[in-house]
Order: structure tokens, then sequence, then C-alpha cells
């Protein structure tokens, strides 16, 4: 047995655990879990625990549904939130097919796939997420509005808020998880938290992701108040991004880094940009995957435009632009190892392993093809007229879902990241969301149309 | 050319002692340098023993010349007076013109040759270090490394070292140099150094202490911060001393290079950080290795720098190379790399190779370390590093065959010195034989073939190379067998519990099975057991390779059980070479070939003939079936005969099919849809003879003579098309005209009579497979009279026909029965088949919905879509409709649409203009592939089904045939679901637009 593994029983042992949740993440990036007795996680470890995967969304259908979670030892951790003894456990799974090659249909697969191309190109991919979410007194189901835990605004330190208290556990709770912080505060929006975790490599930025976003759940039970990823609650706020830094390293280098250049971007960041916004349509369906995150992307920039209204809806880049999808952030002098470009239209709602693949894949396309990058956008892209903005050759994103769909559906790029198993499902569970929700009779229309008609 | 009588006796002598170009030879020993020493006797007899006199000669003068005046004596008296010295150095300018250069540069260094104490003999590390203590700067290091070399090199060609102890020095010299190396970066970085603890760790040939004379040495850098130190910083501070280190090494300064360092063994390879810690390292093997850089690890060995960490490194990596094994792709990977190693050589230079290449050294040393991961695990005896020592830890634990072992470390041993001779020439890094003459004849003489040395070199080579040819099977395969047979009662042999785990590493789920079936088949003296034991290394690697070896040895076994006493099979496997082998992979690659087989094993001798995969003609199949249908006494028997013949060419077939998809290299390279026609036109044709033979003794049988009606039989889908699976039934209408003057109910009832027989016959039940005859196309279905009259036929198309129907007409081929009449249903059909001036929009329109509906309820439930080769997205049916729907709207006036082959119709549509070539391709690759894949379906399960196979090892088989390596299905069918997604694509822009 390997010695991790070792390592995991001895701790189940010692510490008394009970339970350990197995876990890994379906198509639409819901976090799944098996809870298994530490008696069964020793023939886990050998071959793995079997499941239906039709129960999983987006795994099998019915005749082909046997599929194998297999633990991953490295990713072992106790859970923090588990009153003291006994306690619980998780580790991510990797998920197999019964004849223990990798299922196509597990998202992290996806991304390991994704990664492992551009690891042939000679590339490591560094992701470093800033997450949006809004805590709320509770989470209505019957459509009412939620009410926000708090009426503070951006970086307001106020004594007894909820969220200062809130943040300080789960900061905790995530340091205790081998989850690095970067930096928070509280968000432009009532209610609204921003934390920031530490850049790692993709894959384990994305099962850091879906680790934070339990526990922020958890904590927010813990502090009686409930937090939520969706990305856009409330018409007049600005909704919850969940912004990314990337970069590439070419072994110890910066592949985006060139001292001299503009921007100190090189040619390889110039070309994964322009990648990034070439694509920025037909990946859009995955990066904003809900009929909600088009309201984050079209709602009340105008309202919101400046501090806290930081959606972009439009293709373009930028220095330092807070408008544009894709910024770069001003060079720190001195550290070559910095110089990386923020992604804007990325939502808290969406599954990272995906997201994270598709974003590199447009990024590598772009490199590999040597994309040119087009001139950076100035202004702010939002004061444009529409003219001036087809003027400067600035497209859109998606209006909604229904136009996201459309164009990932006719994209090779994106097929050929998530693999043809999920490019099917996501497509077909996407149309079918879009199919509900344009059936749907809104609020919006019975306050405007009702009283009149 | 001046003749003496002196110079003639001395031209003589230097021809004698094996000079080339005596002339050149006495001019040089005249030359003023060698003053007297060129009339001495025996170091003439020292130069004529080197490998090549002339190089000896002329670089000794060089050296010579090269002295400094006061020093020249001294070293020609040496040369004269110290026969050791005088062997080596001589030696040593016979065999190297690289070191030759050293010499002549460095006049002083042939001091280095002369050795007086013990332990210069054999110097070990230390000794080494010792001779590179004074390098204080990368020249220096070159020259003390070349002057190490040198001794080594002479000791090597005089004969004091063998090719072990000569690979084992070059690998403490390397040691040596890389402490040196790291020592002389330390000093220039002090700071560093005191910032850091780093250790390297030597690898591949280095690590194992089994180093070329000119390779890369492979190392990989860990490093942990000194006390007190932080993490990052310390990290950058080893990572520059390491840089460093390999620029002293592999820099070419005015005095050289030493060798390239190779840090790309490192964890992810050459874009991983080039340092490490310990912990780095260890998440890492954890997590991301691959089954390869196990295997690479097996060589680690701490060489340089921090000996603690180094000693920590060893040990915490060492657990993790023996559980290797127990890794969950461990046996495909095996099988991968296998087959990698095999494969990776360009055929241009495969005649040269010592390294690459089957029987080449790379193959023996991936070997020998693959049974060390398998058996290491259990028995420590095996962790030794170098690939000797291996083998003979190996052959003394039973896990090989003490002969094969003993052969194959000779061969090994002379590939290496022969590599070895060669890289010292030059000093260049080459592991190709020398085409020229005169270096191969010098090659020849420096192993010590004195009389015709290129000749006697080359029997040798060839003598080895074709004593590692079989290594495989001398290596994992035989030694299971002696296990099971017990023939030498003194011998030891792999213990029961070895054999099981090298059989589950080779892919055998149930082992203990698998060494009852071994047991039965190769014990006792019978001579098909002893032809069995001889046999079954190769069945076996074969096994091993397909999906399922388990299923494969158990046919073999029952094949075995049948046959194993009729002589013409033994002699069969034991003299045709490629009969074995191919019997082997019919017999693993799925169900349905192993179920004909078993059914009368006699086929198994169509495997043998050089001719007997080919198909059988059509007329000469046609034939034997009427001769045996006119031979026989009754209809039964008839039939009986021709479903015989019609189940030896399914096996013949389906035994084509897979020894062309196993060993692609065997038939000349051919497109996955030439195989695929092939076999549908196999089918087809197997089919309609059997059909004829039925029709004719189903008419005898009615007894009717001469019958009241004429009989065709007419071909309708895929039968029509050419393009049958294995499991296909025969899809047939049938049509009947009355004979002249003949009573036309009487001869309705006659033809339905026979057609019923006919129909009766062949799904008899019987051991031989049936065929089924489908005749639910024929007008107003099952409710519709199963023989119409051409009458009919042609009053109920003038009233009744319906779109779907000139569709299928599309697909009507005659193949039994009366000739005219089926060219004359034929003209009957063909104005609604290809209707004059195409479709109307109404019927297109028909056509369209039709397809539409279909899509939405045939499909069964529960079914993908996505993976169903029939009706599923971009599929069989989707291609066919489009192709039909052009077919009905053109044929009228493209000739060349007017055919029943699917993908003849594509390429005429694309030649007329009608269809865009790209997208042609996109719908026929969709084609073929779902065609494979439900071909290869049933050539697994025997049974048909219209999508993949659930089981892990049937879809792990359909895989494999075609193409994929193992553990690749989920590939397989993401390449199948984008293959058919865009000739879905395709078809919605063809046949729903436009």
């Amino acid at each position: 047995m390997e010695k991790q593994q070792e390592f995991v029983l001895r701790t189940l042992e010692e510490r008394d655990i009970r339970f350990v949740r197995l876990w890994f993440t379906d198509v639409l990036g819901f976090l799944k879990s098996v809870a298994v007795a530490p008696a069964e996680l020793e023939q886990a470890f050998e071959e793995g625990i079997g499941f239906d995967g039709s129960a999983i969304e987006g795994f099998a259908r019915v005749h082909e549904s046997d599929m194998i979670a297999k633990p991953a030892p490295s990713t072992f951790q106790i859970l923090p939130w588990r009153a003291e003894s006994p306690g619980t456990a998780r580790m991510f799974c990797d998920i197999l097919m019964p004849d223990g090659s990798p299922s196509y249909a597990d998202p992290r697969y996806v991304l390991k796939r994704a990664l492992a191309k551009s690891s042939d190109l000679g590339f490591t991919f560094y992701t470093h997420p800033e997450i949006e979410f809004f805590l709320l007194d509770s989470k209505p189901v019957d459509g009412t509005r939620p009410v926000p835990a708090d009426t503070s605004g951006y970086f307001d330190h106020t004594p007894q808020a909820v969220g200062m208290d809130f943040r300080r556990q789960a900061i905790t709770m995530l340091e205790s998880m081998g989850i690095s912080v970067e930096f928070s505060h509280h968000e432009g929006a009532p209610g609204q938290q921003e934390i920031d975790l530490r850049y790692a490599d993709a894959l384990s930025t994305a099962d850091n992701i879906m680790t934070f976003r339990l526990v922020m759940k958890q904590v927010a039970l813990e502090q009686g108040v409930q937090a939520t990823f969706m990305p856009k609650p409330f018409s007049e706020f600005p909704g919850s991004g969940m912004h990314t830094h990337l970069s590439l390293f070419e072994g110890d280098r910066n592949a985006f880094h060139e001292t001299g250049a503009d921007y100190r971007l090189s040619k390889i960041g110039r070309s994964f940009i322009a990648g990034l916004l070439r694509h920025a349509g037909e990946i859009s369906a995955v990066t904003n995957q809900w009929v909600n995150s088009y309201k984050r992307i079209w709602g009340g920039t105008q309202r919101t435009a400046g501090a806290g209204g930081e959606a972009p809806s439009y293709i373009c880049w930028g220095h330092n632009n807070r408008s544009a999808l894709i910024r770069v952030p001003m060079y720190k002098p001195g550290k070559t190892g910095s110089t990386r470009i923020e992604v804007r239209s990325l939502d808290s709602g969406a599954n990272p392993y995906l997201a994270y693949a598709v974003l590199l894949a447009a990024g590598l396309k772009g490199v590999e093809e040597g994309y040119e990058l087009p001139p950076g956008a100035e202004d702010d892209v939002w004061a444009l007229t529409d003219r001036e903005r087809r003027a400067l050759g600035i497209e859109p994103l998606p209006q909604n879902l229904g136009e996201a769909i459309n164009l990932m559906q006719h994209s090779e790029l994106v097929a050929e990241t998530l693999g043809e198993h999920v490019f099917d499902f996501f497509l077909r569970n996407k149309r079918q969301e879009w199919e509900e929700y344009r059936s749907e009779v809104t609020a919006f229309e019975l306050r405007k149309n009702l009283p009149v008609l | 050319m001046p003749l003496g009588g002196r110079r003639d006796s001395r031209f003589g002598q230097l021809l004698r002692r094996g000079f080339t170009d005596p002339t050149d030879a006495a001019r040089l020993l005249d030359a003023p340098a060698l003053r007297s020493a060129a009339a001495d006797g025996p170091l003439l007899d020292a130069l004529a023993a080197t490998a090549d006199p002339d190089a000896a000669l002329g670089a000794l003068v060089r050296l010579a010349e090269a002295q400094p005046d006061g020093e020249r004596a001294a070293f020609l008296d040496t040369l004269l007076a110290a026969k050791p010295l005088r062997d080596r150095l001589l030696a040593v300018l016979g065999a190297s013109d690289g070191l030759a250069d050293h010499l002549v540069r460095h006049p002083a260094e042939w001091r280095a040759l002369v050795a007086f104490e013990t332990a210069d003999l054999h110097p070990g590390t230390e000794e080494f270090e010792a001779a590179l203590a004074d390098a204080a700067d990368p020249d220096g290091l070159r020259v003390a490394y070349h002057r190490a070399l040198l001794t080594i090199a002479a000791r090597d060609i005089t004969g004091t070292t063998d090719v072990a102890e000569t690979a084992a020095e070059l690998a403490d010299l390397a040691t040596a140099t890389l402490r040196a190396a790291l020592r002389i970066a330390a000093a220039a970085a002090p700071d560093d150094d005191a910032a850091c603890r780093l250790a390297v760790i030597g690898m591949g040939k280095c690590g194992g202490r089994e180093l070329n004379y000119v390779s890369d040495v492979d190392v990989i850098f860990v490093a942990e911060p000194a006390d007190g130190a932080d993490e990052g910083p310390a990290l950058q501070a080893a990572t520059r001393l390491a840089a460093h280190l390999m620029r002293i090494c592999s820099d070419t300064t005015a005095e050289g290079t030493i060798w390239p360092v190779d840090a790309n063994l490192r964890p992810e390879g050459r874009n991983g950080p080039l340092v490490r810690t310990l912990v780095s390292h260890l998440a890492y093997y954890r997590r991301w290795a691959k089954t390869w850089e196990f295997q690479a690890l097996l060589k680690a060995r701490p060489v340089a720098g921090d000996e603690a960490l180094g000693a920590e490194y060893a040990a915490a990596v060492a657990p993790l190379v023996w559980q290797a094994v127990e890794r969950e792709n461990f046996v495909s990977d095996v099988q991968r790399m296998r087959r990698r190693v095999e494969s990776s050589i360009p055929a241009a230079q495969a005649e040269r190779e010592l390294k690459l290449g089957p029987g080449g050294l790379r193959d023996v040393e991936f070997a020998v370390q693959l049974l060390q991961l398998v058996h290491g695990r259990t028995d420590p005896e095996l962790r030794g590093s170098s690939t000797l020592d291996a083998l003979a830890a190996l052959a003394a634990g039973g896990y090989v065959g003490r002969q094969d072992a003993a052969s194959l470390d000779a061969s090994y041993r002379f590939l290496r010195t022969v590599e070895h001779r060669i890289q010292l020439r030059r000093l260049r890094r080459t592991h190709l034989m020398p085409t020229e003459e005169a270096e191969l004849r010098s090659l020849g003489r420096s192993l010590g073939f004195a009389g015709e040395p290129v000749k006697e070199l080359t029997a040798a080579w060839r003598r080895h190379t074709a004593g590692v040819r079989r290594l495989h099977e001398k290596l994992f395969y035989r030694p299971l067998l002696d296990a099971v047979a017990r023939l030498d009662a003194g011998q030891l042999r792999l213990g029961q519990d070895a054999a099981k785990e090298r059989l589950v590493a080779l892919g055998f789920a149930d082992p203990a099975a698998a060494l009852r079936h071994l047991s039965a088949l190769a014990s006792g003296v019978t001579r098909k057991a002893a032809i069995q034991r001889t046999l079954l290394p190769v069945l076996m690697a074969s096994f091993a390779d397909s999906a399922d070896p388990d299923s494969g040895l158990l046919n073999f076994r029952k094949v075995s059980d049948a046959l194993g006493t009729s002589p013409w099979y033994l002699r069969l496997l034991r003299d045709e070479g490629a009969a074995a082998e191919n019997l082997a992979r019919v017999l693993s690659a799925g169900r349905l070939a192993p179920d004909l087989l078993l059914r009368a094993p006699e086929a198994v001798a169509l495997l043998g003939a050089a001719e007997g995969l080919a198909p059988r003609p059509p007329a000469a199949l046609a034939q034997e079936i009427q001769a045996a249908v006119g031979r026989a006494d009754t209809a039964e028997s008839a039939v009986a005969v021709a479903r015989g013949v019609r189940r030896r060419e399914l096996f013949r077939t389906a035994a084509a099919d897979i020894v062309g998809a196993y060993a692609p290299d065997v038939a000349p390279h051919e497109a996955p849809g030439q195989a695929l026609d092939r076999v549908g036109s196999a089918l087809t044709a197997l089919n309609a003879a059997t059909l004829r033979g039925a029709l004719t003794a189903a008419t005898a049988a009615i007894g009717h003579r001469p019958p009241p009606a004429r009989l065709a039989v007419i071909a309708m889908g895929r039968f029509g098309g050419h393009e049958l699976s294995y499991g296909s039934d025969a899809d047939v209408v049938l049509v009947h005209e009355p004979a002249e003057g003949a009573d036309e109910r009487a001869a309705a009832e006659a033809a339905s009579a026979i057609a019923n027989e006919m129909i009766r016959l062949l799904q008899l039940p019987s051991i031989d497979p049936p065929l089924l005859v489908d005749t639910h196309l024929r007008p107003e279905g099952r409710n519709g009279p199963l023989v119409r009259s051409l009458t009919s036929y042609a009053a109920y198309y003038r009233r009744w026909s319906l779109v779907w129907e000139s569709q299928a007409l599309l697909r009507a081929e005659p193949v039994a029965g009366d000739a005219d009449l089926g060219r004359r249903f034929t003209e009957l059909i063909d104005p609604l088949r290809y209707p004059v001036g195409g479709l109307d929009q109404d019927a297109i329109r028909e056509i369209r919905r039709l397809k539409a509906r279909m899509e939405a309820e045939r499909l069964p439930r529960g079914a993908d879509p996505t993976l169903h080769t029939k009706l599923g997205r971009g599929g069989l049916s989707d291609v066919e409709w489009t192709v039909q729907l052009l077919q009905l709207r053109h044929a009228h006036e493209v000739e060349a649409l007017r055919t029943t082959r699917t993908r003849g119709a594509l390429a005429a549509a694309v030649g007329a203009g009608l269809l865009d070539a790209e997208d042609a391709e996109v719908l026929d690759e969709a084609w073929v592939l779902a065609s494979r894949v439900r071909n290869a379906v049933m050539l697994v399960r025997a049974r048909p089904q219209d999508t993949f196979p659930a089981d892990a090892r049937e879809s792990a088989a359909v895989a494999r045939y075609l193409g994929y390596e193992p553990g690749t299905v989920g590939r397989m069918l993401d390449d199948y679901r984008r293959t058919t997604r865009r000739a879905r694509t395709v078809v919605e822009r063809l046949f729903y637009e436009g």
C-alpha cells in the first residue's frame, strides 16, 4: 500500500474518524458525496467504490451506468466543522470506467486532459480566483426576493456586522483545510463578500473552489445565515463574479512576461489573450452557465458602472480597464513572475473544472495559431455608444443563455476540450434550462403588462 | 614506386603486422621524433596488436612530436622499456581517435597510463575523486576527466576489465565528476551553498552503474533549506547551483565537453522545476507519476551533494517503486510501453541499430526492469540496479530460465562492448553499426577478431541479435511453462505465487485458471505437450497483448483438446510460424471466431496456408456449394453441407478480418474502409451462394419437374448493398413467374412452397449458424404474400407504391434464382427508384418527415443516441438516408448514382458535383466507423448489438479491434461521438435543408 494511503488509514484510526466523504463533481458543478466507513476505505483505495452513474447529472445513461469513484489520498482532509469527535473527513475522487480508464464524464478529467495538453506544449497553468458571493438571511424557494444579511458597502469595516465574524471564521476554516486565502473584503453590495484564494495550479484551484463553496455555506449556517453563489440574486446590486487571474509558466519562467514589451506582455501572453477574446462567445455557455449568469453580464451595467459593477459585457481587453472582459493588471516592478491576465466574465456559479479547461483551451488555441492581439480598449466601453463600439470592432458577449448555447454548439474547440460526452450532455441540459426559462411568465411581465393590458 | 630489397622486406613485415598502408607506415616510422624506437621489434608487435595499427602509429608519431624536447627521450625510453605502458598507450591510440587527440593536446598526460599500484587497476569512486580533486574550474575538470577516462579505456581495451566493470567505472567516474562539478559550483556561490542542502540523484545508466563511454548522464535534484533558511530562497539557491553544475559538465570550452547532464526524468519532465524538495518529489510521485517514471526510479542512486538528504530520498522513493505494480493502470501501461519499445525505431536504420528495435539493448533492459517491478515487490533480492546484476538475480531466483539468462547475459555483454568500442573511436554518442569497411575492420579487431575481422564481427552480431530476438517469450513466458511442466527435477522454478504474480501483470484476470490451462497443455512427455511447450510462449505473448488474455488461453486449450492428437494440427503449429500467431490473435479477439472454430476445429488449417485467409472467389464458392447440393440425397443434407461451407467461410472471413486489424504491419497499409468493404463483399457473396444452394435444394424437394414457376431472390438493404456484417439477417424480396403454359395459381403455390422450404432449411437447428431470411420489405409487409409474381409487383407498384418503398428499392439487387427474371424485376423497379425528374417537393417533405419521426420513435428506450451505431446521431441510418435522398433526386440523370452501395453512391455524388468532397468525407468516415464498430461488436460478443458493449472487457476488445491502445476505451468513445457529431451536422444540412 502506498504511504499516503497508510497515512490516511492511520489518521482515521488516531482521530477517531467515523465517516469519510468521497467527493466528486457532476457536470453542472454540483458537489457530490458518498460516505464510506473507514473499514471500506482500504478497498476503495484498491478498487474504488462502484456507484450508479445514471444517478449523477451528466455521467451516464442507465444501461452503461457502472462507474467507479476512486479516492485520491493526497486530497485527504478532516472536515473542520463537524463537532470534534467522532469526526468526518473528505477526499476528492477520480471517476473511472469499469475497465479502470478515466471517465470522460468526469469534469476533473476534462480539466486534467486540458492541462495535459498544455503540459505537452511545455506550459503549466496557474489560476487565482477572486470569489464573490452573498450572505442572505434565508434562501426563499418560492421566488420571493431574498434579504441580504447586512447593509454594508465596498470595503466597509463595520463592527458587529455578520460579515466580519463570518469572514474570520471562514478564513480560519479554509486555512485549516490547507486552502490559502489571499484577501478578503466586503464587496459593493449589501451582504456581498469576496474572498481571494492563493494562486495554484488549475486543478488544485478547482478542487479548492469546490471545497470553498461548501465551507462558505457551512460557516454561514453556523452563523444563522445563508451563502449563495448565484451569479445575480438582486437586480439592483452587482452580481457575484469569479474573476480569475491566469498565468502560464514554462518551467520556472513566466511565459506571459517579457521585459521591455508593452505591459511586459510576451508574444505568448498576447496570443493567449487573443485566443480568449476570439473564442469568448463560444465558451460563454461554460464560463457563464446559468440563465441567471447573463443577468449579471447585462443587468445594471448602466446603474452600477464604476466601482462594483465589474461584469464585462463586451469582448475586449485593456490595461487596468475594469470594463474590459480581460484586464492586464499593473506590472509590479521586479516581479517577473507576477505578469498575468485577469478574466472577468467567469461567475461564481460556474463549474470550475470545465470553466478553467475551456479558458485554457481558448488561450492555447491563440498561442498555437499565433493569433494577433487586437488593440486594447482605453475607454470605459460601457460609456461608448453601440456605433462607437462597432467602429472599434468590439463585439458583445451573448445576450442570454440561448444565444450562448447556439454559439457553443458549433464550436469544435469546446467539443474537443469538454470531450464529446460532456459536450453533448451539457448542451442538452442547458437547452432544457433555456426552454424552461423561456416559457416562464416573470414578475417583470406581470409588473409591466398586467396593470395596463 | 622504388622497391629496393630492404624496403621490400620492410613493406612485407608491415603488411604482415596488419598495417593497411605499409608505405605510409614506413614513412611514419622514419619520422625524426621516433628516432631509434622505430626499429624496435616489440614496439612493432605492440602496434600490430592494436585495433588499428595505422591509426595507432600515426597518433604515436604525433604524440612523440608533441613532447617538449626535454621530455621526448623519457617518453620513448619508457615506451620501449615498460610493456604495460606500451600496451595500454598503443591500445588507446589504436582504438580511439578522440583520446589520441586529447593526448597530443596534453603531451604529458601519457603518464596517467603508468600504473604501479593495484588500486590503480580497479579504481572506485574515491580514486576518481582523488584524481579530480585539483580541478578548480571547468577547463581543469575537463582535462582531469579525460585523463581518468584514458585510464578506463586503456584497462578496457587491454582486457583488464570486462564490459560490466568498465561500465561501472564509467559510472563511478561520472559520480566523481558530478561531485567535483558541484564543488566548483558551490565555491563560485558560497551563499547559495550555505542556504540549502542539495543532493544529486543519479538516474538511468549512471544510477544503475552501467554507463556508456559517451551518453547523457541522467540526474534528478532534490534540495532542502539549510537549517534556519526559508524554503523559497533556499530552493532558488539550489536551482542556481544545479543549473551551474549542469553547465560545468555540459558546456563546450577550449577543452571540449564532458557530457550533457540531463535532468528531464524529474517530475513533470522538462516543464517541472529543476529542483524540488523531498516532500514535493514524493507528492508528485504519489499523485501524478506514470508507470514508466517508477520504472525509471528503479535506477535512482544518490551520487553527489548532501549524503543524508540523498539517502532520505532513496529510502522514501524505493517503496513507491516496489508498489508501482499495484497501480491501477500498471497492466495497460506496461502493454503500451512494450508496444512502444517494439515499434519505436526508424526503419532506415533498423539494420544497424544496437540499442533500439527488437532485440536491441533497450529491449533487454526494459524487459529486465519490468520483471524487477513485477517480482521485486515480494522478493528484495531482485532490487539490484544494473541490468546484468538484475538478470543474474532473476536467474538465481528462478524467475528466468538459467540457460536463457546465460545466453542473454552473453548477448547483452557483446552488444554493449560493441557499443562501447564504437563510441570510443570518436568519443561520440552513437549506437549505429558503422558502414565503412575500415571502421568495421578496426571494430572487429578491437573485439579480438583477428583473422577476418569484418566477417567474424558480422557473424557474431547476427548470432547475438538472433539470441535476443525472442526475448519476451524467454523472459516472460517460458518460465511460466517451466513452472507448470516440471520436467527437470533439479531445476529452480518460478513458484506458484510468483507465476500468478506474473500472470496478473501480464493482464490475466484469473491466474489460477491460467496456470491450470498451462499445466494441462504443457505437462507430460507426449509429442503434443512438447510442441505446445515450445509454442505457448509465442501464443501467450499474443494473448497478453489482447483485451481478454484469459479467454484466449481457454480457447486455445479447447482447440488443443479437440485436435491435439491429429498429426496435421501439430505439424501446422510446429512448422508454420504465422499459423500459431494468427491462431493466438483469432482466439483472443472475441467470441465469434472461436465459436465458429470450435464447432469444427479442422478450420484451424486455414490459418496455416498462405492463401488460407484470402476470400474464396465467389465462383469457386458457388461451385462448391452447388456440387455439394447436387450430390446430397435429401434437401436437408444438401443444405446442411451448404451451411457447413458457410460456417467455414464465415470463420475465414472473421479470422482474416481479425488478423488484419491486429497486425496492420502484416497487411500492407490499408484504409479502414477497404478492409470493411472486403468483409462486406465476402459475407454478401457467401450468403448469396448459400441462398442459391438452398434454393436449388428446395426446388428439388418440392418435386415438380419442371417446376411450374421460376423464382428469383432479390437482395435488399445491406445485403443488396454488399455491406453485410457478421450478424446481419439476409433481407430479401421474392419474385416468381409462371412457367410457359403453367396454371397461375399452381405456379404461385409452388413458388410459395419453394420459398418457404428454402427459408426453413436455412434455419433448421444444427451446429452451424442459421442464415435468417427476412422478407419484411416486401409489399404490404407481413400481410402481403411471401412471393409475388412479376406482374403482381408491376400492378402493385403502379397503384400503391410509397416513397419509402422506392427508397428501399434503391438497394435491390438479384442474388439467386432465375437470372433473367431478376433482370426483368430490376427493369420493373428502375423507374420507381430512379424516378424521371427526381422527386417533387411533396415526396421530399414526406421522406424528411418520415425520418424525423423515426429519429424520435425508433431509438430504444435508455439508449444513448450518441453511441447507437444504427439509429444514433450521425450513425448508419443518418448517412444512408442522406445518400438515398440524393439518389432518388438525381439518379435519373446521373448514371453513376444507380448503385446499391452507400459508399459507391457517396463517391458518385461527389463525382457529379452534387456533394462537396469534404462533406462526403465526413459522412463516409462516420459510416465506415459505425459499420466497423458493428462488426467489432459482433466479433467480440458473437451477438449483434447496435451500440458499444457495456461490459468492460468487451468494450476494451472492441477498442483493440479498432486499433486503440490498451486502456483507451474512453478515447474511443470520444472519437466515435466526435466523428458522428460532425456527420450529423452535415446530415442536418444536406438532408433536412436545401
